[in-house]
């Protein structure tokens, strides 16, 4: 296998692929890059037997192959070389020669049939959405997320497709993110999936803003988004996501509406003085004002009153300052809704007149 | 065919569950003697016990027409009444000792009351049938011999251990019973050879060479006395210190009214109290004494009668851990202390005539303030000086001096006051790890951020519980599915939960719906507090929440403090080291960071010296 590229055409395609591979590895191969040249185009592959990530790059072939080369070595070192450098790349037996300029770096290989794959879908349904939309349905709801939790299909993304929208929910059993995307996706009957974490982030990544499309794949087991130049494939996770619709509450009987950004600042200068473990902030709605208060152990205290739009009696109730912080961050509406039932009762946030992406948070007793 | 079993067969079942191997016998047979009135016990044994058991008292003795009732089964002198058994005050009662031992062994029986012209003897080989007493040679009291144990239960001989481990297990009978009866004398000897001789013990100095004896003298010089009393019950007996931490759970004496009790209520109230000073994977060291109504606590629970139940299972709780854990807290750096500990040395008033008085944790404690009051009196006095050579004429034409400069000059003169800083004053940082002090004793060594950590520990706890808990509700409440009495007892505790941010409700006989949590613990955390709480029996039991689900919080808290404790290679300056040792002076259990590391060291001057061959 010989090559000869641009270091930036080939470092786009590596840093594509290089967040999925995991710096510290039981399974050597799995620090390394597949690389796969034929024709005029070199395809780089790495994965974390979760994940694959695909890239392709434009090459000037000079002799077709396969080899596995250190994915993070060979991402450190082109991204090192200077800009607009030419690359030669050899690999022979177990060894890869990399020279551009007087610059010669000789990389260990191993066997490229030991890589593993993970299959391509070929059996699942298939639609295409925009990139942005996608990206913003990822956007909206990702940050709501579980980590590591042992209750592992919150560890992920409900993607749930149906013919006219894409739905995408994510919550951490204290909260809960929802955002929809209206679209003809050709496919007739409901499917749920869960997409592990990662796979969110690295989408979110890979993502960009624009209406090129993205074509996702669903299988049973495995979903393949593919966006041209890079492919990601994901194994699911096999569980059953919560019933989310009857987490979200029906309107509620109070309703505040303000501005998004003063109340955000109002949040983040109140979380300041919260307890930094639990995080509480306490909402004080009488009228048209909104109080916000915070106190934490050292005795240090907070207050800031806001001027806002509120239908309905007055209601004293605590949250995770986070999780509001969170959802409203999540908006790009200038104006947003909260609206409430009682201290006990979750309360609902979305943007005013705009439903598609909605957020529950739960109370906390203070 | 369904037919009445033959008393010695019967006798041999029972024999099953109370003598188990040698140390057994020995046991119920010197619980015997003592029910007996003795004052001194003499226990010789041969071959670990298989060979001979002979066991010597000097007690009441046993009259001679008695004697063949004394080996019949539930015959007994103890109790006679069922009102007798609710308060029973004597170690044994069930009178299923000897008839037992006698099923599987040739014994002896030889005993003269003190009103008996001589002695009478009675024996048999697994049974005493149509045998009669026989005038025989013996002083006051009686003596036992049982030889050949287990001759006619093979199975069970075959079970036995070597020879050395059932010794073992003797030597720690007889200690154990040692440790509950100071006025008594025990002697214990082994093929011959003496084992120990243990005079009764008058006084504190000779309690404590009894304890020194039996635990050993590290135990008498790393331990600290204890005496609380509260509701009718009293706590008293030598609680080992934290830096006392034993790899094995094996110097934890527990009586109760004198019985040596091994119950998981008493020991996990123990535990808890130490959970902050030691490592999870060691055991703290303790000889404590319980002393409860009789009424109150149930020993009719278990044939070997080491475990018991308690009517207020949460009070007698409270007592152990709350003195326990008061008196550790109480700790505070003691350098002198840490090498003088020896409790001989105090005179000590006897607080229960003629039993086991160790004059306990309150006499350490006023000790300890008298020695603080003590340092305060030269500065009281040094401040007061001037003001009294100052005659009332003198300021006639002598304009007074500005008190605040001669208060706070006294005051200087009175801080490096020897006691007032223990952990001395900071010298230098050691490869940016420990503190270098020094105090009055020599050179201290602190380990900073260990100290840091329990510093920071204490601090985050008393902030829990002084801004109270809240809780989380939960998007999706959660099922968690047990066993229906698990539940009840879970139920029972809703209230006291609730405090501490649990909040659930009942969905079903075996199920209960867990709406909201802790913000401080993780999901995980929760399912294993939930386990906790009704995991143990002790627990399903009562009703009652012993302060787990704080508990489990404060392990959140002890992670925190260790991450945001100052690091290794933390360059300090001397004023923030001071801080640090002042800081470590104020707080409670500061001499064992969070996971039981002692967090700082003396060597004394005259370590120092023998280092150093020096004044030899």
């Amino acid at each position: 296998m010989k090559l000869q590229v641009g270091r930036n055409e080939l470092l786009s395609a590596l840093s594509a692929v290089i967040g999925v591979v995991e710096r510290r590895q039981t399974l050597p191969v799995l620090s390394n890059f597949l690389l796969d040249l034929r024709d005029d185009e070199l395809v780089v592959t790495g994965t974390d037997l979760e994940i694959e990530l695909e890239a392709r790059a434009r090459v000037q072939n000079l002799a077709p192959g396969r080899a596995t080369v250190p994915a993070r070595k060979l991402f450190d070192i082109c991204r090192g070389l200077p800009e607009g450098a030419e690359i030669s790349l050899e690999v022979g037996g177990d060894k890869a020669l990399l020279k551009s300029g007087r610059s010669r770096y000789s990389l260990s290989c191993l066997k490229a049939d030991e890589f593993p794959a993970l299959g391509r879908v070929t059996d699942g349904r298939e639609l295409s959405m925009a990139q942005a939309q996608l990206r913003s349905l990822i956007e909206r709801t990702q940050f709501a997320m579980a980590q590591q939790d042992v209750r592992y299909y919150l560890n992920g993304t409900l993607l749930e497709v149906d013919a006219g929208r894409v739905r995408a929910v994510a919550t951490d059993g204290h909260r809960l993110a929802l955002s929809e995307a209206t679209l003809e996706t050709g496919i007739s009957e409901r499917i749920q999936v869960i997409v592990p974490r990662k796979a969110i982030l690295e989408l979110q990544r890979l993502l960009d803003s624009t209406d090129e499309p993205a074509k996702v794949r669903i299988s049973a087991t495995q979903i393949e988004v593919d966006l041209d130049v890079v492919r990601l494939t994901t194994k699911l996770i096999d569980g059953r996501f919560p019933d989310y619709e009857r987490v979200v509450p029906e309107s509620g009987d109070k309703k505040l509406q303000a501005d998004r950004e003063m109340v955000k600042r109002a949040l983040a200068r109140t979380a300041i003085l919260s307890n930094e473990k639990f995080r509480g902030v306490r909402l004080t709605i009488d009228g048209s004002k909104l109080s916000l208060q915070t106190h934490n152990p050292e005795h240090e205290e907070a207050e800031e009153d806001l001027e806002v739009g509120y239908e309905g009696g007055p209601i004293e109730i605590g949250f995770n300052v986070n999780y509001l912080l969170d959802a409203l961050g999540a908006l790009n509406s200038e104006q947003f809704v909260m609206e409430l039932k009682n201290a006990d009762s979750s309360g609902l946030i979305h943007a005013l007149d705009d439903e598609s992406s909605k957020y529950v948070v739960m109370p906390m007793r203070l | 065919m369904i037919r009445v079993l033959p008393d010695t067969l019967v006798n041999q079942i029972a024999a099953g569950e109370v003598v188990e191997r040698p140390a057994a016998v020995v046991k119920e047979l010197v619980e015997n003697s003592l029910d007996a009135g003795a004052r001194a016990v003499e226990v010789e044994i041969e071959q670990g016990g298989a060979g001979l058991i002979r066991i010597r008292d000097d007690g009441k003795g046993i009259a001679a027409d008695e004697l063949s009732l004394a080996l019949t089964r539930h015959a007994t002198s103890k109790i006679g009444s069922f009102d007798d058994l609710e308060r029973v005050a004597t170690l044994g009662f069930r009178g299923e000792a000897l008839p037992s031992i006698l099923s599987v062994s040739r014994l002896k029986l030889v005993s003269r009351t003190a009103d008996a012209e001589h002695a009478w003897e009675l024996g048999g080989a697994g049974h005493i049938d149509g045998a009669v007493p026989r005038p025989a040679a013996h002083p006051f009291g009686t003596m036992i011999e049982v030889r050949d144990l287990f001759f006619n239960t093979p199975a069970r001989r075959k079970f036995l251990k070597t020879e050395a481990t059932e010794f073992r297990q003797i030597q720690q009978a007889v200690s154990r019973i040692a440790l509950s009866r100071f006025d008594v004398g025990f002697a214990l000897r082994h093929n011959g050879r003496r084992v120990f001789d243990l005079v009764p013990a008058a006084g504190d100095e000779g309690r404590l060479s009894r304890i020194r004896e039996i635990c050993g003298d590290e135990f008498v010089t790393q331990s600290t006395a204890i005496d609380e009393s509260r509701l009718g019950m009293r706590l008293h007996g030598w609680i080992g210190l934290p830096s006392f931490a034993r790899p094995q759970a094996d110097l934890q004496y527990i009586y109760v009214n004198g019985r040596l009790i091994r119950d998981r209520l008493l020991a996990f109230a123990l535990k808890r109290a130490f959970a902050d000073v030691m490592h999870s994977t060691h055991h703290p060291a303790y000889v404590v004494y319980l002393e409860v109504d009789p009424a109150s606590v149930d020993v009719n629970v278990h044939p070997q009668k080491t475990e018991v139940r308690f009517r207020e299972a949460r009070q007698v709780h409270d007592l152990l851990f709350g003195a326990v854990h008061q008196l550790l807290r109480r700790l505070r750096p003691e350098p002198e202390r840490h090498h003088q500990i020896q409790l001989a040395a105090e005179p000590m008033p006897d607080v229960v005539p003629g039993f086991v008085a160790p004059s306990g944790g309150a006499s350490v404690s006023v000790w300890r303030q008298t020695a603080r009051l003590d340092l305060r009196e030269p500065s009281a006095n040094r401040y007061a000086a001037p003001r009294t050579s100052e005659s009332p004429g003198a300021s006639l034409w002598q304009p007074p001096k500005p008190a605040p400069i001669s208060e706070s000059s006294a005051e200087i003169a009175a801080t490096p006051a020897a006691d007032a800083r223990p952990l001395g004053t900071p010298l230098a940082q050691v490869h940016g790890i420990y503190i270098l002090a020094q105090n009055d004793h020599g050179l201290v060594l602190i380990d900073a951020h260990a100290g840091h950590e329990r510093v920071l520990y204490e601090r985050l706890k008393q902030q829990l519980e002084e801004g109270g808990v809240p809780a989380q509700a939960l998007l999706v409440p959660e099922v968690v599915t047990m066993a229906e009495d698990e539940a009840d007892a879970l139920e029972a505790q809703h209230e006291q939960l609730r405090r501490y941010g649990l909040e659930f409700d009942r969905s079903g006989p075996g199920s209960i719906l867990v709406r909201a949590v802790p913000p401080l613990l993780g999901r995980d955390a929760v399912a294993t507090l939930l386990r906790e709480l009704v995991g143990d029996e002790v627990r399903r039991d009562s009703d009652t929440h012993f302060g787990e689900a704080l508990d489990a919080q404060h392990r959140v808290l002890a992670d925190v403090a260790c991450k945001s404790a100052i690091k290794a290679h933390r360059r300090l300056t001397i004023a923030e080291m001071d801080a640090l040792l002042r800081d470590m002076e104020r707080t409670d259990l500061a001499g064992q960071c969070n996971h039981g590391r002692p967090t700082w060291m003396q060597i004394t001057l005259a370590e120092l010296d023998r280092l150093f061959l020096r004044g030899r």
